[in-house]
């Protein structure tokens, strides 16, 4: 009996416009179903912030510390347990935030929603934006094309040409961009090596991690590489510009001292990415030139560059002039939402694929997270959080210079391996940032080495976006992102401490 | 051992009155080899009697909030517009392969697609099913659901299936999303409300190891797994442990009860075994010897002590080292 092929699954609805269930399934009703015991264990964690909230409030505040600090203080707390488990949609602890900000601490609802916008929060948004029209654009096979003819057919050699094309990419429009074009290129690349999983899973592995970590350890390369940076630099003009002083100036930092800063740290972490994957997984095949000479002609049957190619490479061209040149005078959100804005009057992309793409949720949980950072500073919850932090490093010598980067570039990697990395620099930013000043250290640098480090999320599936979205392939364990990543998290905060530590100081803070 | 009556597998399968009509079979698939032999397992089951049978794979929903606010239908359809199927795909395609290889689905056979839309996944659940002419259906159908076992146990109530089937497999036999991991069986087993199957290295020719109590509830378990293994011609043996020797009494009593409600459906037990000592580690030292070991668990309908349950079903569950049913 001849096999038959599976014609009807394979051809999937490809147009994700379908948002309300017709047949009214919807998957939130799962716990309902279960029955109330199941939904309060589902919701434990929390009924669990709820009561630390709860139990915290209930007590004085500790010595030094204000009552309105005190309870921006319990939020934070309360929100990093609820961003860390999750028991509820996450775009739901953003909406708690800003209730609590109300409620708790009395503020005016119009001052609260003023609070949840500011040029970080513009930049996320256009830049996500933007992510969904250069994905809609089918650049993915110039890219592939690229790297092909750069890498010839050693799979070291296709690594790490994933590697530094993922990397120089991400450094400007996003991890989660990059990643979501180039996941295609990989799986192509293994299924034309083999069928079947099994025989091709390190190959799998060194490939799906070239474009993660090669996406997470650009992201950090200049602001416009993730949501994380934008924050940061939305906190140092917050926290220490004075327009009335010329002192404070130089905590604006624009795009090319982004640059100047970080570039380096990118760059240096590119060739250890190649070879700690290749000594941690031994891929089965070391010559792809099958798989690549079939994909070769797959791209090569597409033809030569559009005109819609060229203009969207013009308009990318453009919105880079932009952030480089003109950011620190309009905002590097500024930049982003006429780069957005160009590519819906163009028609390059339509508003509906926008508004279907970007998931507002998210945008709006940064705005929260951002707002409750800057409640953490102006009721001096953080300073006191980062004073104690500091009263308990000091027994040991690591409550200054390289020890203290070095805890805090430990902390930040530890949270941002368990939330967003923007969420973990949104929450420990105003820590760390005061931290700095308590102990009479740069905050520009303190916040570089928080902001860099929120990077190393390298160990969890949910680390990073590039992460997750390559995990979605289904051909990685959640195990292969231990083995791999805490070499990758050994690596890359060695480098960064030496960046840190020798290059940094001397571009004068 | 009390008494032992050796049968042949199969000499008492004249039992078609007492076979539910329409019996239909969840099978929960993964890619694993264990989620092979729970494929075969079913595909025996449902042999004979034109069971319906429904293949499941379920994808874990996009962690949309996960990926830095780009929505992962955009990644998804780039994925797809290269040609790159969806996880599942292979793993139902392997599992259509089995059943075309073994005679079940042929060129001749009618099939359908059915798609449904889901919210907060574009893509939805997808299926085809397969019709024989003889009213039979076979479904694969490739699910969305928050996490696999949510998928699995929805499935599992909207479908009124007779039995579940879920692989256990070694962590080290993981791959793709849909993953049944030994924890999420056992999570799935203890909030399903039927008939649960968990395969775990399961070799098909030893019979079934029903233990008893005097409740109702593992009296009406032992008849309905009695009746599910005589699709198989699986030979059902009643074992029953005792506390202490003051307990003896009542577990021989069970003993007595179970075998008289399976013999009043047409099956004859092919053993029965009284022991005395803690239930859990006899069960499980016993059951290395036997296929499947079978056990009742309390229904769904307890509330908040379910959260709070160590039932011996649960525990059995945990330290099994090979198959084991929970009857509902």
């Amino acid at each position: 009996m001849g096999r038959r092929q599976f014609p009807r699954l394979a051809r999937l609805p490809r147009v994700p416009s379908i948002r309300i269930g017709r047949a009214g399934r919807g998957l939130t009703r799962a716990p309902a179903l279960r029955g109330i015991a199941f939904f309060l264990w589902e919701k434990r964690w929390f009924l669990i912030s709820l009561a630390v909230g709860a139990l915290m409030l209930s007590f004085d505040p500790p010595a030094g510390l204000e009552r309105p600090g005190y309870i921006v203080l319990t939020m934070s707390i309360m929100s990093v347990i609820l961003f860390v488990t999750e028991p509820i949609p996450l775009p739901s602890v953003a909406l708690l935030i800003i209730v609590g900000q109300v409620l708790l601490l009395g503020q005016d609802s119009t001052i609260v929603a003023k609070s949840l916008m500011s040029d970080s929060v513009l930049f996320i948004m256009g830049s996500l934006m933007l992510a969904v029209a250069i994905v809609k654009q089918k650049l993915d096979t110039r890219i592939a094309y690229l790297i092909v003819r750069m890498t010839g057919t050693k799979t070291v050699n296709v690594c790490m040409g994933i590697t530094l094309v993922c990397g120089l990419l991400a450094s400007v429009i996003g991890e989660h961009t990059v990643a979501a074009m180039m996941l295609p290129v990989a799986i192509t690349l293994i299924t034309l090596t083999s069928d079947d999983p099994r025989e091709v899973r390190k190959l799998a592995a060194v490939l799906l991690f070239s474009i993660s970590y090669g996406c997470s350890i650009a992201g950090i390369g200049t602001p416009s590489g993730g949501a994380r940076n934008a924050i940061m630099i939305g906190y140092w003009k917050e926290f220490f510009f004075d327009p009335g002083n010329p002192e404070t100036q130089k905590y604006l930092i624009d795009y090319v001292t982004w640059i100047i800063y970080c570039y380096p740290v990118f760059l240096l972490q590119i060739p250890f990415v190649t070879v700690i994957l290749f000594m941690t997984f031994k891929p089965e095949y070391s010559n792809m030139s099958r798989s690549v000479v079939r994909l070769r002609k797959q791209i090569e049957d597409q033809g030569p560059m559009q005109s819609s190619d060229w203009v969207t490479f013009a308009l990318f061209a453009l919105i880079l002039v932009g952030w480089v040149g003109f950011s620190d005078q309009i905002g590097l959100g500024t930049v982003a939402l006429l780069g957005a804005i160009a590519f819906l009057v163009v028609g390059l992309v339509r508003w509906e694929d926008v508004n279907s793409g970007v998931n507002w949720g998210v945008v709006l949980l940064y705005a929260a997270a951002i707002s409750l950072g800057v409640q953490m500073k102006d009721t001096g919850g953080a300073y006191w959080v980062a004073k104690s932090f500091l009263d308990l490093l000091a027994p040991f010598n690591v409550d200054s210079g390289l020890p203290l980067m070095t805890a805090i570039s430990t902390l930040t990697t530890g949270v941002t391996n368990t939330m967003s990395n923007g969420a973990a620099v949104a929450v420990l930013g105003p820590i760390t940032l005061n931290m700095a000043k308590a102990a009479g250290e740069s905050p520009i640098i303190i916040g570089f080495v928080t902001a860099v480090s929120s990077a190393f999320a390298y160990l969890t599936v949910i680390g990073t976006p590039a992460c997750t979205i390559v995990y979605s392939s289904g051909y990685l364990k959640t195990t292969d992102f231990l083995v791999v990543g805490y070499r990758m998290v050994i690596v890359s905060t060695i480098l960064l401490l030496l960046v840190a530590n020798f290059y940094w100081p001397l571009l004068g803070n | 051992m009390t008494d032992s009556t050796e049968h042949s597998p199969g000499e008492h399968m004249d039992i078609t009155d007492s076979v539910p009509t329409n019996f239909s079979i969840l099978v929960c698939v993964d890619g694993s080899s264990e989620s092979d032999r729970a494929l075969r397992y079913a595909i025996r089951l449902g042999s004979g009697t034109d069971a319906n049978l429904t293949l499941l794979y379920v994808r874990p929903i996009d962690q949309e909030l996960r990926t830095g606010g780009l929505q992962f239908s955009v990644a998804r359809e780039n994925l797809l517009n290269w040609g790159i199927e969806l996880p599942g795909m292979k793993v139902l395609k392997n599992a259509r392969d089995q059943l075309i290889e073994l005679g079940l689905l042929s060129d001749e056979t009618q099939e359908d697609f059915k798609h449904t839309d889901v919210v907060g996944d574009p893509l939805g659940d997808n299926m085809i099913i397969y019709s024989t002419e003889s009213g039979r259906t076979i479904t694969l159908k490739l699910m969305v659901a928050p996490s696999v076992t949510h998928g699995i146990l929805d499935e599992s109530d909207m479908g009124d299936y007779d039995i579940t089937i879920i692989a256990r497999a070694d962590s080290h036999d993981a791959s793709g999303l849909g993953f049944i991991s030994p924890q999420m069986a056992e999570d799935i087993a203890l909030e399903h409300s039927g008939t649960v199957l968990i395969v775990h290295e399961l070799e098909e020719s030893h019979g079934h190891l029903v233990c008893v109590s005097e409740s109702n509830e593992s009296i009406d378990a032992a008849r309905r797994d009695a009746v599910i293994a005589s699709r198989c011609a699986c030979p059902v043996y009643l074992f029953s442990v005792a506390s202490d020797e003051n307990d003896l009494a009542s577990a021989e009593r069970a003993i007595a009860q179970a075998k008289q409600a399976i013999e009043e459906v047409g099956i004859k037990i092919s053993g029965e075994k009284v022991v005395i000592g803690d239930p859990v580690e006899k069960i499980v030292e016993e059951g290395k010897n036997y296929s499947v070991i079978v056990l009742s668990a309390p229904t769904k309908k307890q509330g908040w002590r379910r959260l709070f349950a160590t039932s011996v079903a649960n525990r059995v569950l945990e330290n099994a080292h090979n198959t084991v049913m929970i009857a509902r």
